[in-house]
């Protein structure tokens, strides 16, 4: 036995073999591994493969594509894409007028175009520019929108479907965003009075569903305003968006300012900056960059909270479905309200699996 | 609290006053006593090394100098700032912090920053100095510390050794007239930790005034002008180093080193 051992010559590294275990074996493992995971497995997989086999056979084989009205869907027994696509216009974009449908494009066009943009840029980029974008494209897209100066004018109340989705979105998070922020260094302060208020209203906010925020914006809100102030219903929603989402972005932005270990403030301290400057330089960049998930997160709960609007009367997705069902001329079939939600679904579907696919791809990166 | 210009003033009126003296500061944390009647006096260009067990209160000592700890009794002139335990205020510890550097133990390095963006944050937006000025000040601390090649990394990319040099550098762009050093070496890996005790060395013979926090009984032995000994929040013993190690006159510190310097 040797006691006293001497290499005398390097190892040099060798690359790590391709799979220990060949992929059938694999497979195999995780499906069978015993009879009772076996059976498990196949019983699963038939359930997934008739739910499919069924969903294709009403949304494709079946399904009734063409048509102005539901003399075109017959029956029940197939899907009825007709409703959906000859009323694309109220889908898309509301009530928007026909005549000044470019300006909806430009918006739908500027806001893809800003989208390849940021998912293509690498997720350590920094987020200032992303952010900077999402405060300023609603400003833009509701100027161009509501229009007024050389554009005629265009109420904000005939704004629908995804366009709403869409315009109200982003207005909710570039506004939500900025009182978030603020709300969130709010309860840090060193006043009282500061910290007790922004804790009164996360808490608030936090306690009060949505739908009844709405509900109070809608009906409440208009009771306290001066008269002759007159805020449309569009724009009620949007603060009360706004108010709501702003307190969940407070709890993000929260728990990223209590990431930042007090050592980093100390060493700020120690080579001479000023509480602010520690704050914008050290303190927000730092904490900024580690929520940016739970920001998209929040996106993805307000792109989803826009169906709520439907209730107070605004026209998003969900109510043009429900407003076309009522329209004298799809009028009758249930299946052609099951339809238009479905085609809900996988519209919202898309959207917000993209989004959280974003999100799950910054949270690797971290 | 005297303004900045009232501070530098009484500093060059008192000439060769001491840089740092503390008087009677108490400092509790809730019920227990954490600094008991702390004196000390350091003249400019004098090394102290203080040592003790844990919790004996090394660190709070070094923090309460640069006001990071507040203190509920006593005074700290440092600097010629003049601060009393009931005027710890924000401008204060802005006003000493400006003058007084510090390396803590662990590095505290701004992780999102390039190794030169941490040595000039301090001097850009602390203390107005220009890009241009501070870029070479830092560039000339980097050098020091040898890690010029690495100054467009981040801070994740460097050894813990090398962070903590640049963490030096950094101290130092501030331009402080007294450096606190809270047990540097002790978050290091072993073969890292004479890089980092070389690097005070030779700041040490330049003539930096040091108040250093360290376990390191040989950089005591080698670069100390005065070694304090500490134990449950007193100060016990000061003495140069040869008569610390080899005459100590308390009995506690007597057993200390004796447990310290057997194995």
């Amino acid at each position: 036995m040797t006691t006293h051992f001497v290499r005398d010559a390097p190892i040099d590294a060798r690359v790590a073999p391709a799979a220990a275990i060949a992929w059938p074996r694999r497979w195999h493992r995780a499906w069978f591994a015993s009879p009772a995971m076996s059976a498990l497995s196949l019983l699963l997989l038939a359930l997934f493969a008739f739910a499919c086999v069924r969903f294709f056979d009403w949304a494709i084989v079946r399904a009734h594509w063409l048509g102005q009205s539901s003399a075109a869907c017959p029956g029940s027994d197939g899907a009825c894409w007709a409703f959906v696509i000859s009323r694309w216009k109220p889908w898309l974009v509301g009530n928007y007028p026909l005549a000044q449908i470019g300006r909806a494009w430009t918006c739908f066009g500027a806001f893809a175009l800003f989208w390849i943009w940021v998912v293509r840029r690498p997720p350590a980029a920094r987020p200032g520019p992303v952010l900077l974008g999402f405060v300023l494209l609603p400003i833009a897209f509701l100027l161009l929108l509501i229009g007024g100066g050389p554009l005629s004018f265009v109420a904000p109340t005939q704004i629908g479907g995804l366009l709403l989705t869409l315009v109200v979105t982003l207005a909710t998070f570039a506004t939500a965003l900025p009182i978030g922020l603020c709300i969130a260094l709010g309860r840090r302060s060193e006043w009282p009075l500061v910290r007790a208020l922004c804790g009164l209203f996360v808490e608030g906010m936090r306690a009060v569903p949505l739908l009844a925020v709405l509900f109070i914006a809608a009906t409440l809100l208009p009771m306290f305003l001066p008269r002759g102030i007159d805020v449309d219903l569009f724009s009620r929603a949007v603060i009360a968006f706004a108010l709501f989402n702003a307190a969940m972005a407070a709890e993000v932005f929260r728990g990223g300012l209590q990431a930042i270990g007090r050592g980093q403030i100390e060493a700020a301290t120690t080579v001479g900056l000023s509480r602010f400057a520690t704050l914008r330089l050290i303190v927000l960049p730092q904490a900024i960059r580690a929520v940016v998930p739970a920001l998209v997160n929040i996106m993805i709960a307000v792109v989803k909270e826009t169906t709520l609007l439907s209730v107070i009367g605004v026209n998003d997705l969900l109510g043009a479905v429900e407003i076309g069902a009522k329209s004298p001329d799809w009028v009758g079939e249930a299946n052609i309200l099951t339809s238009g939600y479905v085609f809900l679904a996988l519209a919202y579907l898309a959207v917000c699996h993209g989004l959280s696919r974003y999100s799950r791809r910054l949270e690797l990166s971290s | 609290m005297p303004t900045d210009a009232a501070a530098i003033a009484s500093a060059r009126a008192s000439g060769d006053a001491p840089i740092l003296r503390m008087q009677a500061i108490n400092k509790w944390y809730g019920d227990y006593h954490a600094l008991r009647d702390i004196d000390l006096v350091v003249d400019a260009g004098e090394r102290i090394v203080v040592c003790g067990p844990s919790g004996s209160g090394k660190s709070t000592l070094v923090r309460t100098v640069n006001l990071l700890e507040p203190f509920e009794q006593g005074r700290v002139q440092v600097c010629g700032i003049d601060v009393a335990a009931d005027a710890i205020t924000r401008a204060a510890r802005l006003a000493v912090n400006r003058r007084v550097g510090m390396v803590f133990q662990q590095f505290n390095l701004f992780p999102h920053m390039s190794v030169l963006a941490n040595l000039t944050v301090g001097p850009v937006f602390g203390r107005g100095v220009r890009r241009a000025e501070a870029h070479e000040l830092a560039m000339h601390y980097l050098a020091r510390v040898g890690l010029t090649d690495h100054a467009q990394k981040r801070p994740a990319e460097l050894s813990g050794g090398q962070q903590q040099r640049v963490a030096i550098a950094r101290a130092l762009c501030t331009r402080p007239q007294l450096v606190l050093f809270d047990e540097p070496t002790a978050a290091l890996d072993p073969e890292m930790v004479n890089e980092v005790l070389q690097t005070m060395e030779s700041l040490a013979a330049d003539g930096m005034t040091m108040i250093v926090v360290t376990h390191e009984m040989g950089f005591a032995r080698r670069v100390a002008d005065r070694v304090v000994f500490m134990d449950q929040g007193q100060i016990i013993e000061i003495a140069k180093p040869d008569d610390f190690f080899e005459r100590p006159q308390s009995r506690r510190l007597a057993s200390f080193l004796s447990r310290i310097l057997t194995h």
